[in-house]
């Protein structure tokens, strides 16, 4: 009897054993649970700014992939921290994502230094690190996880704009250049480039600057260079002191043939805030709101109605793109597992806002080399020609 | 090196150093008088320079006339400031230990507040008068640091005259050299320490339009600024008005002089060197500390 | 006591998320960083508001020595400890003619000082310049890697914590008090200030160097931006001022509250409302404990003891 009773207690408490564990194992299953993709991004402090333009990137995506069913079947769901701009918190956030969120997923970060300290972190928890990355000398550091896609590659920022001034003819092409960098890593990212192509291009560069952030003013700076009779200039900052360069300009009348403005001038801000003055400026970028591939109308679209701009911002682009690769990568290795991702990826091509990319040993796509221009207002593509939206308006016309 | 170059350095490192001064003056005279080192003050200046935006783009009124709204405002939030906060703490050991505590919670609140209401894109006054100039000989005076500079020579002469020559400056004055003495003599302490944080909070107002007349500005840009106007106030002498005003146009100088003849590479790195150096030969500022 | 401390070395032995061991290692950062500032702001009163300065200066000097002399990591973490003597002998020079300054105009030139080491770094292209530099990454699995940093880094914090404590029992402790409370008196009692305020100046930059050569290992990617961050310095003297900086305790007691706080907040609020949380907390805790948390806590004490 007592035996029998055990017994049956026995048997009840394995089969209610058994029903736990079919739960717990078909839960997925039948209810889906969500891939949790983590990380940090700026959202206070110094790059909030574009913090928030990646985040609500990223963050249409997932609303895009999930209206389509989600990816491997199941619903995607961020796990977004706020590092407060400061690296080390950018490392630790990372770290949570990974060991007590335990997201299936990393995202990239922001800024480049952020991303130089977080890519050894992913490394070392073997997390695939779709991000900007920190230019050329990051990944150069031998990691296998980290993919640009596309990157932010001060390398090849300007590769356009001289592929584009090669066209034009020698006795047509600026003389004297004046190059004033930011001393930062995205400054210096920028330099290697110019001095290889002014060399080849037969231009002068007469003054070659640095200067340390927080620019107190750019008057000297663009006096000297009119003195100089520079009809060339590099002002290769961010949207503070490329603006100061920019109305300096204007205030002493100083009409070089081109302006280039590496990094300031891609931000909304300098369109809207800076106005007519900001016309004819020459940047590089690496994806564009007015390309071809598909994807781009449809950001634009929500651009406009939510931003109410016309064109999506770049860091926005940024993000969503980001999250394209990695999406590419699990649907192709039909599985989470972090090395077959990064094997696929490295393996296969993909489709994203910046057209289609294949990764190298070093995570990078060839490299990119569009050239812009800002033209009545607005950001148009001007090289390479088989994606140009514009003319080039060369040599530049002089201030109102 | 040619010489129109040395001057137009001069001149822009003046005009830049006279609206540091404007921004300074206040934080010193709240250091010295009252022994509050207000680490929000610079918030404060970025608060009425995004307003100043806002109003601009809005109704189109010219930054530097929102000022007619925003440096009342600002006046009553510091007094108000003084009345519910500051003067919990006027009992603390150390004064200045715990209003720069105190301060940096408000600075951190209000740099989120900004956030919050104007989001993270950087500002720019872009006005009808941005890139005007007036050019005098071979020099040019950009019309935006014109501006700054004038308002920083009325702000700050308005606030010295104010201290010298009217009864409640001179209660000011009197209350925090002689505190006993002046509350025998009917000075009532905290309505004079509020009036004084109030204006010193005001002048911050005028001091953030300034600055955005020379710069873009952000939410988190106070930061930067708060080091300035402590270098400002420093060389000046803490509680010095005068000398605040002085010391904006030495750093000033110095800035425009190491732009003129050193690679911009080092300039910044000279401006703090320097400083260093004039701190150690006079360490306590150049000018003397007063009311 | 001794329990907390063995609970606290074994921490990583219980094999948490590594994240936690990261973290413990963040708060042992910063207190060992505001106790080993309070040795001179707290005790002698003199407010280095470019404390950072040494922090990086020790993240540098170990980054360096590894590279030039090729070390490997293990022998780059050696390295931290000339670093850290490298920063103390810095903090000499530095403090030889800084320290004649009182007050707010210390709290400046030191300031200052943070700048121009700063931009001498990133002005400098052999020390990587702009670019910052990398190190070598240690070849172990993420728990071993994270659980070596966290037990140096607690050493460390223990040693400063513990040296701290000695110093405010000590003549010499005394003496910076003495200093604090009036330099002119105490120099009539023979008290030889100069030399006891260069003395706590160059102890409290030597933890600081170790720590950031530490630091530097650990995130193995440095920066002049990174590891002579302004905010870092404002923050340990927040930390230190905001437990109280009269004993060892405050600076403990304050780094480990506003890191738990600032850390609880960034998880369980949004962005700029934690933000503004984390601003209204400084003020709240400063109207009712104008003296710092500790002093409020003690004055109760003895209130109630009474």
């Amino acid at each position: 009897m007592r035996r029998a009773l055990l017994r049956k207690n026995a048997s009840t408490l394995l089969l209610f054993g058994l029903s736990l564990f079919l739960v717990a194992t078909a839960g997925p299953l039948f209810a889906s649970q969500p891939i949790v993709i983590g990380g940090s991004l700026p959202l206070t402090g110094e790059f909030a700014e574009t913090g928030k333009l990646i985040e609500k990137g990223m963050k249409f995506w997932a609303e895009e992939i999930n209206a389509k069913g989600g990816l491997l079947g199941r619903p995607v769901e961020f796990k977004i921290y706020d590092d407060e701009s400061n690296v080390g918190k950018a490392v630790t956030y990372a770290e949570k994502a990974i060991t007590v969120d335990k997201v299936d997923l990393l995202f990239g970060g922001y800024p480049g230094t952020a991303a130089r300290a977080v890519m050894p972190v992913a490394e070392k928890h073997k997390f695939v690190y779709v991000s900007m990355g920190g230019h050329m000398k990051s990944f150069e550091q031998g990691y296998t996880f980290s993919f640009g896609a596309p990157p932010l590659m001060g390398e090849w920022w300007y590769e356009g704009f001289f592929q584009w001034m090669e066209t034009i003819p020698a006795d047509q092409r600026p003389k004297k250049a004046a190059v004033y960098t930011m001393n930062n890593p995205v400054g210096s990212s920028l330099t290697g480039s110019i001095q290889k192509w002014t060399k080849q291009l037969g231009i002068e560069v007469v003054i070659d600057e640095k200067y340390n952030l927080p620019l107190p003013d750019a008057t000297p700076l663009i006096m000297k260079a009119k003195q100089l009779n520079c009809d060339m200039l590099f002002a290769n900052g961010f949207f503070g002191d490329g603006v100061m360069m920019i109305r300096a300009a204007k205030a002493l009348d100083y009409n070089p043939k081109a302006i280039l403005q590496g990094i300031g001038s891609v931000v909304p801000a300098w369109i809207k805030e800076l106005g007519k003055d900001g016309d004819y400026v020459f940047s590089g970028t690496s994806l564009f709101n007015k390309l071809n591939f598909p994807g781009n109308d449809k950001l634009n679209a929500y651009a406009r109605k939510e931003f109410n701009i016309d064109g999506y911002p770049l860091y926005f682009g940024f993000g969503y793109a980001w999250m394209q690769a990695l999406a590419q990568g699990v649907e192709g290795a039909k599985s989470l597992d972090q090395t077959k991702i990064r094997d696929w990826l490295k393996t296969n091509k993909i489709e994203t806002i910046a057209g289609p990319m294949t990764f190298d040993e070093k995570g990078l796509p060839a490299p990119i080399n569009f050239c812009t221009q800002i033209i009545n207002g607005q950001v148009e593509l001007v090289w390479p020609l088989n994606v140009r939206t514009a003319e080039p308006v060369y040599p530049k016309p002089a201030w109102k | 090196m040619n010489s129109t170059l040395i001057f137009q350095s001069l001149i822009s490192g003046v005009m830049m150093g006279s609206v540091y001064a404007l921004l300074g003056v206040g934080f010193s005279l709240t250091w010295g008088v009252m022994k509050v080192i207000n680490v929000a003050h610079a918030a404060f200046g970025l608060l009425a320079a995004f307003f100043a935006y806002t109003v601009f783009h809005r109704y189109g009124i010219d930054p530097v006339v929102s000022l007619v709204l925003s440096v009342p405002f600002l006046f009553f939030l510091g007094c108000a400031l003084y009345r519910f906060l500051l003067i919990r703490i006027t009992s603390a050991r150390a004064v200045i230990v715990s209003s720069m505590i105190l301060t940096f919670g408000v600075a951190i609140i209000l740099e989120n507040l900004a956030l919050l209401l104007w989001g993270a894109d950087p500002r720019l006054f872009t006005t009808s008068y941005t890139s005007k100039v007036i050019i005098v000989g071979p020099f040019y005076f950009q019309y935006p640091p014109v501006i700054g500079f004038v308002m920083s020579v009325v702000g700050i002469s308005s606030i010295y005259l104010f201290l010298k020559r009217t009864y409640v400056g001179k209660a000011v004055r009197a209350a925090w050299q002689q505190p006993e003495a002046s509350q025998l003599c009917g000075i009532n302490l905290g309505r004079i320490s509020a009036i004084t944080f109030g204006l010193a909070v005001a002048s911050a107002g005028a001091g953030g339009v300034g600055m955005g007349l020379l710069y873009s500005f952000e939410p988190h840009s106070h930061n930067l600024w708060l080091i300035y106007l402590f270098l400002v106030v420093i060389v000046g002498g803490v509680g010095n008005v005068l000398g605040t005003a002085m010391a904006g146009l030495i750093i000033g100088v110095i800035t425009g002089l190491s732009m003129a003849f050193l690679p911009y590479q080092w300039v910044n790195l000279l401006t703090f060197g320097l400083l260093m150096v004039i701190l150690v030969v006079k360490p306590q500022g150049l000018f003397q500390s007063e009311v | 006591m001794a329990i907390a401390l063995i609970g606290l070395v074994a921490f990583p032995l219980f094999g948490p998320p590594v994240y936690f061991i990261s973290f413990v290692f963040w708060v042992f950062l910063y207190v060992c960083l505001s106790s080993s500032w309070n040795l001179i702001g707290g005790y002698a009163g003199y407010l280095s508001f470019g404390h950072v300065a040494f922090f990086g200066i020790g993240a540098y000097a170990t980054a360096m020595i590894g590279k030039i002399f090729g070390l490997s990591i293990t022998m780059t973490l050696l390295a931290t400890i000339p670093a850290g003597v490298i920063s103390s002998f810095i903090a000499i020079i530095v403090g030889y003619p800084c320290l004649r300054l009182r007050g707010p105009y210390f709290a400046v030139i030191t300031l200052c000082f943070s700048f121009v080491s700063q931009l001498t770094v990133k002005n400098l292209e052999f020390l990587g310049g702009a670019d910052g530099l990398w190190l070598k990454s240690m070849d172990v699995p993420v728990l071993v890697n994270r659980t070596i940093f966290y037990e140096l880094m607690l050493f460390l914090t223990v040693l400063t914590v513990w040296v701290s404590y000695l110093v405010g029992r000590s003549r010499f402790g005394a003496g910076l008090r003495a200093i604090k409370e009036d330099e002119e008196v105490a120099q009539t009692m023979a008290i030889n200030a100069p030399r006891l305020k260069i003395m706590a100046f160059a102890l409290s930059a030597f933890f600081p160097g170790i720590a950031g050569g530490i630091y530097a290992c650990y995130l193995s990617y440095i920066h002049p931006d990174v590891v002579f961050d302004v905010n870092m310095s404002i923050l340990q003297v927040l930390m230190a001022l905001f437990g109280g900086a009269s004993s060892w305790v405050g600076p403990v007691v304050g780094a480990v509250s506003l890191t738990l706080v600032n850390e609880g907040l960034s998880t369980f609020v949004k962005a700029e409302l934690a933000r503004i949380i984390y601003g209204l907390l400084f003020i709240i805790v400063i109207v009712f404990m104008p003296n710092g948390i500790l002093e409020f806590f003690s004055r109760k004490r003895r209130k109630i003891e009474r």
